[in-house]
């Protein structure tokens, strides 16, 4: 059956020739209609290379690549080795981008400061956009006291090397506490007048513009109480940061509270969490953020021990871009790079102190490289 | 799905639930705070429940001073409830604070509701009665305080120590903690449960001394303990406060000889401290306090020298004298 386009390229000429009357042992006959590509659109009719060539048809088919590479390439469209020849390779593989490009954007991305420069330091200058951050550790290492920070850390202006944006805090413990936040968010607005006091010179224009109660008018404090308040939550994100584009950071403290409480099937918890991981990282990836998720330690039962090991599984550990895990070593607190596909494993102290995460005093106990 | 506005309380700092005692909110940042569970664990003995029925009071207290102008619901799972005791430490709070009651008549234990719990499925029936309870209640004050005394007694018995059941343990808890948080965040309801301690036994793998929160190791009557119920259900509380007495006694040993029964006794007072554990908002700090008969008190270096009535420790060297045991409280 000839299609009405197939008789409009009949009319000009593109067209099969008959079969021959002897075939040849290999000859394949393929019935769908080819038309070539690239530049064929710019030249006239009259010019214009046919297809009907058994020769040219069969320069694909005769590449020396396997066949489901020569099959690909004719059935999308490639049956000429000047229409492959014509084509660039960044064309050819569909919209695939160059590693160079990629890295280019990646080294432009900010990154969210920690306020404690070891811990920056082992994260590669902070917190990533873009990416999945899991942070895990034990009760009272101070969790939330980094997710509070980085709430108030991503408001920090450009011109002090911050994103200057605002920050989506998803609560489901309910460890939120407003002073605390308040008490941080000072802290940062003296930082930064100090900082200014330094760059008298250059800043003399611009005094600091926050107070602290900006800061947390620019924090979304969502409160969740049951897992599919915060399965709702998780949906709702995409449509809400589409009407507020300045938020650069999703924190969720913590992300496994409601998930540990009876979950009859076990299956249908590691599919919702499955699905959950999924947006998260699509929503880094559209909106150029950075999801923090914190988590919860529980003991495995593994080689008949137990053992350490963040909760919800092992399927969720790969739901995660980068995880970084808190735990006490004597009487400090210690950060340790666990899985990161760019940083190497390294482990930093830091203190919790009133002003928010710092450095911890003692310097012998700085960064140590694995 | 509206963020909520975090400078719409002001000033801005949540509410908090005095204990009555100055050093004790010092320490706490002006009280136990709403919205939020705190868990205050502590060796038998120690003084949780007095703590717990001070606070049981102390929310009946105006917001201007420090209370939450409100009843509380005392769940109890241990026996016997101290009744006793609530009666002794209510009339003198009636007497510091007549105000309150003088309009209406009634008195602080009219706003104490007492249920007791036996096990979890029983807690759970509980819980599930609360909402209704707080919305249908005719009660002049309003709920705001819920007391759990104490969770570990309610897994004391029914749960084996094979991986199977410790898993099924943990998902209560966390059932529970997540039932409570939704009530208190729903209500503004302050939560605090009280744990026990077990002793410290070193295993194998070295998990039972897991460092958690300020403390490396929590002493109790000079031995090291840890807090019942294990990692689970640390993660479900939001801060934990740690109450410990010592065996060495505060300074003054004060003899006395009783005239009539010819009986000498010392009274020697066990020093009780109150350390934060863990919280979202507090540095690590903590206090001394000592036990009256009008409740806690802070440990005041002035006070060292007047007479207390002494419903705690109160040791006799010769014959037991039977009046001074009803004035020692059930803890």
């Amino acid at each position: 059956m000839v299609t009405w386009t197939g008789l409009e390229h009949f009319r000009v000429g593109r067209f099969n020739p008959p079969p021959p009357a002897i075939e040849a042992d290999d000859f394949v006959y393929d019935l769908r209609p080819r038309w070539p590509r690239g530049e064929e659109r710019g030249k006239s009719p009259a010019i214009e290379e046919s297809f009907h060539s058994r020769r040219t048809f069969m320069e694909t088919w005769r590449l020396p690549l396997s066949s489901s590479i020569r099959g690909k390439l004719i059935s999308a469209g490639y049956t000429s080795l000047s229409s492959i020849s014509s084509v660039s390779s960044t064309d050819l593989a569909r919209g695939a981008r160059n590693a160079w490009d990629m890295l280019h954007e990646e080294e432009a991305l900010p990154r969210i400061t920690t306020s404690c420069s070891d811990l920056d330091k082992i994260l590669g200058g902070g917190i990533s956009c873009r990416d999945v951050t899991e942070i895990g550790g034990v009760p009272g290492i101070g969790k939330t006291q980094i997710g509070i920070q980085l709430s108030v850390n991503v408001q920090i202006p450009r011109e002090f090397g911050g994103l200057g944006g605002k920050a989506i805090y998803i609560d489901t413990e309910g460890s939120f506490m407003v002073e605390r936040a308040l008490q941080i968010a000072e802290a940062c607005v003296e930082d930064m007048e100090e900082y200014t006091g330094y760059m008298h010179k250059h800043f003399k224009a611009s005094q600091v513009q926050m107070k602290p109660r900006d800061i947390l008018e620019n924090i979304f404090y969502f409160r969740v109480c049951s897992y599919t308040e915060q399965i709702a939550l998780v949906n709702h994100l995409d449509k809400f940061i589409s009407e507020n584009k300045d938020v650069k950071v999703v924190i969720v403290d913590s992300i496994t509270f409601h998930f540990r409480q009876d979950f009859d099937d076990l299956a249908q918890r590691t599919r919702v969490l499955s699905e959950m991981a999924l947006k998260f990282m699509k929503l880094a990836k559209k909106f150029s953020l950075a999801v923090v998720l914190l988590n919860q330690v529980t003991t495995k039962y593994t080689e008949g021990s137990f053992q350490l090991a963040l909760a919800l599984g092992d399927s969720w550990s790969h739901s995660c871009t980068n995880r970084v895990i808190l735990y006490w070593n004597g009487d400090e607190r210690y950060a340790y790079i666990d899985k990161s596909p760019s940083l190497p494993s390294a482990s930093a102290s830091y203190t919790v102190t009133g002003r928010g995460l710092r450095n911890s005093s003692s310097s012998s106990k700085r960064v140590k490289m694995m | 799905m509206k963020p909520r506005s975090l400078l719409s309380q002001s000033p801005t700092t949540s509410l908090k639930l005095t204990t009555g005692c100055e050093t004790l909110d010092a320490c706490l940042h002006g009280g136990f705070p709403c919205d939020s569970l705190t868990e205050n664990v502590a060796e038998s003995g120690c003084g949780k429940k007095q703590l717990c029925l001070q606070l049981s009071l102390c929310a009946q207290l105006p917001i201007s001073n420090g209370g939450l102008d409100g009843s509380a619901l005392y769940l109890h799972s241990e026996f016997p409830f101290p009744f006793r005791r609530l009666h002794q430490l209510s009339r003198s709070f009636h007497l510091s604070n007549p105000s309150i009651y003088a309009d209406h008549n009634d008195n602080p234990c009219d706003h104490v509701f007492i249920q007791n719990v036996h096990n979890v499925d029983h807690l759970f029936d509980v819980m599930s009665k609360i909402e209704s309870f707080v919305k249908n209640s005719k009660t002049r004050l309003p709920l705001k305080l819920i007391v759990l005394d104490s969770v570990a007694a309610l897994f004391r018995s029914e749960f084996e120590n094979t991986p199977s059941d410790l898993r099924k343990r943990a998902s209560c808890f966390f059932k529970i903690s997540g039932k409570l948080k939704q009530l208190a965040n729903k209500f503004g309801l302050a939560v605090v449960i009280t744990n026990q301690v077990t002793d410290f036994v070193e295993s194998s793998d070295g998990l039972s001394g897991l460092r958690i929160g300020n403390l490396r190791c929590l002493y109790s009557s000079g031995r090291r303990v840890v807090p019942a119920l294990g990692l689970a259900w640390a993660n479900c509380v939001n801060s934990r406060v740690f109450i410990s007495r010592s065996d060495d006694s505060i300074c003054q040993e004060r003899r006395e000889d009783d005239e009539r029964s010819g009986s000498s006794y010392v009274s020697r007072r066990a020093r009780r401290r109150f350390d934060i554990v863990f919280s979202p908002y507090l540095p690590a700090s903590s206090c001394e306090f000592v036990i009256t008969g009008e409740g806690i008190c802070g440990r005041d270096a002035e006070k060292m020298d007047s007479t207390f009535l002494e419903s705690g420790m109160v040791v006799r060297e010769h014959q037991i004298d039977t009046r001074s045991l009803d004035k020692i409280a059930s803890t």
